[in-house]
């Protein structure tokens, strides 16, 4: 019953952003929008791209384990989730024009937004959600100018698709005592752009500016599939649906500092515009009086992220990182769901580079994160506590040339 | 392009890293689980070692109009027992009816399910049906045992707790449901109450009175008297019945009556549902314009016997007014009653019977809640409860609420909730004790227990 999918994330992240990107970036708490360090740069900042010396080409691939435990207060009651391993992945390509100097093109594919969790079989929360698969590919190409010495601009457009599967349980019974099922499944397309400034004030310090807007993920023509009985069958017709999920906009500002030839620091500030995610919609083509329209209420909150990265450079060989991330949850006290069982949390990253090859290296990251949250939903009434671990190890590969 | 000199380097490298992401698949997988805090469940000042179901159908597990095994087993007292288990108590022991029985109601017909019917005009449609032709009356066989802890006794009368012809076969007014778990002929209820080991109590008695009082249209019997002594009056009644309690040592929690009138038997049926063409409304116009009454095209108040009502007797419902699911809607559709025949007094509670409804039970509630005061028993307001349904509340996304069959909560006889319901409402019985004793049990899952099943 359970579709299964090559390419999916897990919900790790504030709402179901997923800040896997760059292996680089990663080791440093995914900060990096004043910091230009491989081809991954056309996605952290289209404007720092034109200042790489080197053109390069890369496939990056970040594993991701979550397991949520949600503990409901007045019975004791546990469920978990047993989610398939999310595999956000990035590859990139950037290559330096060679008539004029000062110009950089690339392309970026790219995970930025997307989560798989399923429940375990019969959880208490089964009739608010037993499994989410929301999965969203962004395409960028990307040209990128250096003014002059100090300044960078660049902007690439975002062509965006997707799929989401989205499950729960109907409470009402068979004669063997089977709970029916709705299970909505579609795919989405979107459009947006990703642009970037970025300002190298001296050898040591410099900054980036990124604005990636809004894509609006939007489904014509889902299908939705009850399994009921038999005499429900047409309360609960098959047929299709319409709905949207809005991925939000995030601006970024970053700071890059440059103590010495071997140690970097990089903080960036995302200003994450999740108040655009404030109601989720399905508008059933068939209606009955059991199937109506319904409008959840989300009411997300624009949040921020600080991050704060280190890079040394130990030898030719060998580079090291750690970061560390505190991201604010944009969910509303009063609206977690099983969905994305979000909280503010702190993200400890750390990773190493090896320069194996003047046209090859590899880089590899880890993140570890805990959130708890306690919520009582005003839409469901579902109350207790979801506590998520992640661990997240992630590898890059590089031609450099 | 020059491609790496050492790729032997390079691939070894890559199965490291395989082997890196499958050890932290393992460590994330058996040793990055969220942990669960064990939770220190606890009865508090009460002790459930040994629990002690007194009550009426719910507490006995009578639902879907009809006395089953699976009712027991969804019984109030059922849930709750299994939730005191967690807190020290032993498990509850019920007069058991064989599993594969399918029950006795007070009519001795069988127990409802749902299931497809069709009507005099040949619709055919959804709806409650009995699962055999007649009911097992097996379910009467006096099944007593000592060790039987669960004394709901569906139908079960205040006045009748310590009458010790209760529970005697040859005696007109027994109770049959009483009769098949008492140590005798000539005990009472409260007689072999008295013969148990009781360290915990729950109280039920009252709801199913008012039940069988207003399920006919308030047209047999009466309500017992608010006050008056034991057997002659509820209070002295409830009182006798707490005093025993008291005696043997054990706490307990007392439940209030609810308004019964929100029960979907009272609410299914519309007063207006007399739906009529032109035709039928123009003869009934013939026969009833003479006397004041129109009918319109559409929706018209049904016709009711009303000796009060002028000389001939009759008159439309007003709003208000409750039709009972007892009617016989073959009749209705296809026979003219409601219309030309008039419905008789026993599928009606008019404005001025549902008053004396509502009265008495406000004079139980205030009697029960003062005499489980005065004792330091814990309340748990049913009453309040009851009307939560027909707002409508929504249990971890489950939407529930007081409509018959769609509703969720209540059994098909649209009196009694089903084994959800029951949940539901024992966890208000958990709350309570939890509040009153300082305890910490847990709640019951109420998506655990079945709601209406469908075909």
């Amino acid at each position: 019953m359970f579709l299964t999918s090559g390419i999916c994330t897990t919900s790790f992240s504030q709402g179901y952003q997923v800040n896997f990107q760059g292996q680089k970036q990663q080791g440093m708490a995914s900060a990096g929008t004043a910091l230009p360090q491989d081809a991954s740069t056309v996605f952290f900042n289209p404007g720092a791209a034109s200042f790489l010396e080197k053109g390069s080409i890369e496939i990056a691939m970040t594993p991701v384990f979550g397991n949520t435990l949600f503990e409901e207060d007045s019975t004791g009651v546990t469920g978990r989730t047993n989610s398939p391993m999310g595999k956000p992945f990035s590859v990139y390509a950037l290559l330096r024009n060679k008539k004029v100097e000062a110009l950089s093109y690339g392309i970026g594919i790219y995970t930025p937004f997307g989560s798989t969790i399923q429940y375990e079989d019969g959880w208490v929360g089964r009739f608010a959600l037993t499994r989410l698969e929301l999965m969203s590919i962004f395409v960028q190409p990307t040209i990128s100018y250096q003014l002059n010495d100090k300044l960078g601009i660049g902007a690439g457009f975002v062509y965006c698709i997707g799929k989401v599967n989205l499950q729960k349980d109907i409470p009402v019974i068979d004669q063997n005592g089977e709970y029916s099922h709705a299970e909505l499944s579609a795919s989405a397309s979107g459009m947006g752009v990703n642009a970037g400034v970025y300002f190298k004030a001296s050898e040591i310090l410099s900054f980036g500016l990124t604005y990636r807007s809004k894509v609006t993920m939007g489904v014509a023509d889902g299908t939705a599939e009850f399994t009921v009985p038999e005499a429900l069958a047409p309360n609960f017709p098959n047929g299709s649906f319409s709905s949207e999920l809005p991925l939000p906009q995030v601006i970024t500002l970053g700071a890059a500092f440059m103590t010495n030839e071997n140690l970097s620091i990089a903080a960036d500030i995302n200003y994450i515009g999740w108040s655009a995610y404030d109601t989720l919609a399905f508008d059933y083509v068939n209606n009955t009086e059991s199937l109506e329209d319904t409008r959840s209420a989300r009411n997300y909150e624009n949040t921020f992220a600080f991050r704060l990265g280190g890079q040394y450079k130990v030898s030719d060989l060998l580079s090291v990182r750690l970061g560390l991330a505190y991201g604010m949850t944009p969910v509303q006290n009063g609206y977690v769901t099983p969905e994305t069982p979000d909280a503010d949390r702190i993200s400890y990253t750390g990773g190493l580079s090896l320069n194996l090859h003047e046209h090859f290296d590899i880089d590899l990251s880890l993140l570890y994160t805990h959130v708890e949250r306690w919520d009582h939903n005003l839409e469901t009434n579902l109350t207790g506590k979801y506590t998520t671990n992640v661990v997240a190890p992630g590898f890059a590969l590089r031609y450099k040339f | 392009m020059s491609w790496p000199r050492d790729l032997h380097f390079v691939t070894s490298f890559n199965m490291r890293t395989n082997w890196i992401i499958v050890f932290s698949a393992l460590a994330v997988t058996y040793s990055c689980k969220p942990k669960k805090i064990e939770s220190d469940w606890n009865s508090g000042e009460a002790n459930m070692a040994a629990y002690v179901a007194i009550g009426g159908s719910s507490t006995g597990g009578y639902m879907h109009d009809a006395l089953t095994y699976e009712g027991q087993q969804n019984s109030l007292a059922a849930i709750l027992g299994s939730q005191f288990e967690m807190v020290g108590g032993s498990p509850m022991v019920h007069p058991s009816v064989a599993s594969s029985s399918i029950g006795w109601s007070l009519t001795g017909a069988s127990v409802l399910e749902l299931g497809f019917k069709t009507d005099c005009n040949g619709t055919t449609s959804l709806s409650p049906v009995r699962t055999g032709p007649t009911g097992d009356a097996t379910v009467l066989n006096n099944i007593y045992s000592s060790t039987n802890r669960n004394f709901g006794i569906p139908f079960l009368s205040s006045l009748k707790l310590n009458d010790a012809s209760y529970g005697d076969p040859m005696n007109g007014t027994h109770n049959p449901f009483f009769a098949r778990m008492a140590s005798s002929s000539s005990s009472s209820i409260l007689t072999d109450l008295s013969a148990t080991n009781m360290t915990f109590c729950s109280i039920q008695v009252g709801v199913d009175e008012v039940l069988e009082y207003a399920r006919k249209g308030a047209s047999a019997g009466s309500l017992a008297p608010v006050n008056g002594s034991a057997g002659s009056g509820f209070t002295g009644s409830i009182q006798e019945l707490m005093d025993l309690v008291e005696s043997k040592g054990a706490k307990a929690v007392v439940a209030t009556i609810p308004d019964v009138m929100t029960m979907p038997y009272f609410t299914t049926i519309p007063y207006d549902g007399l739906d009529l063409d032109a035709e039928s409304a123009e003869s009934l116009n013939q026969i009833y314009n003479p006397i004041g009454i129109n009918f319109v095209v559409g929706k018209n108040a049904f016709m009711i016997e009303d000796p009060n009502a002028g000389v001939f007797g009759v008159r439309q419902m007003v709003p208000g007014e409750l039709l009972l699911l007892n009617v016989p809607l073959d009749s209705v559709k296809c026979y003219k009653m409601g219309s030309v025949f008039p419905l008789r007094d026993e599928f009606i509670l008019t404005l001025d019977e549902q008053q004396e409804i509502r009265t008495a039970v406000e004079g139980y509630n205030e009697s029960l809640v003062n005499m489980a005061n005065s004792k330091g028993f814990a309340v748990v307001r049913e009453d309040y409860f009851y009307k939560s349904f027909s707002a409508g509340m929504v249990y971890n996304g489950v939407s529930l609420n007081a409509q018959f069959v769609s509703g969720g909560a209540y059994s098909l006889d649209g009196l009694r909730l089903n084994p959800r319901g029951n949940a539901l409402l024992a966890n208000e019985y958990i709350r309570a004790i939890n509040q009153k004793y300082n305890a910490r049990i847990p709640y019951a899952d109420p998506i655990k227990y079945k709601g209406i099943v469908f075909p």
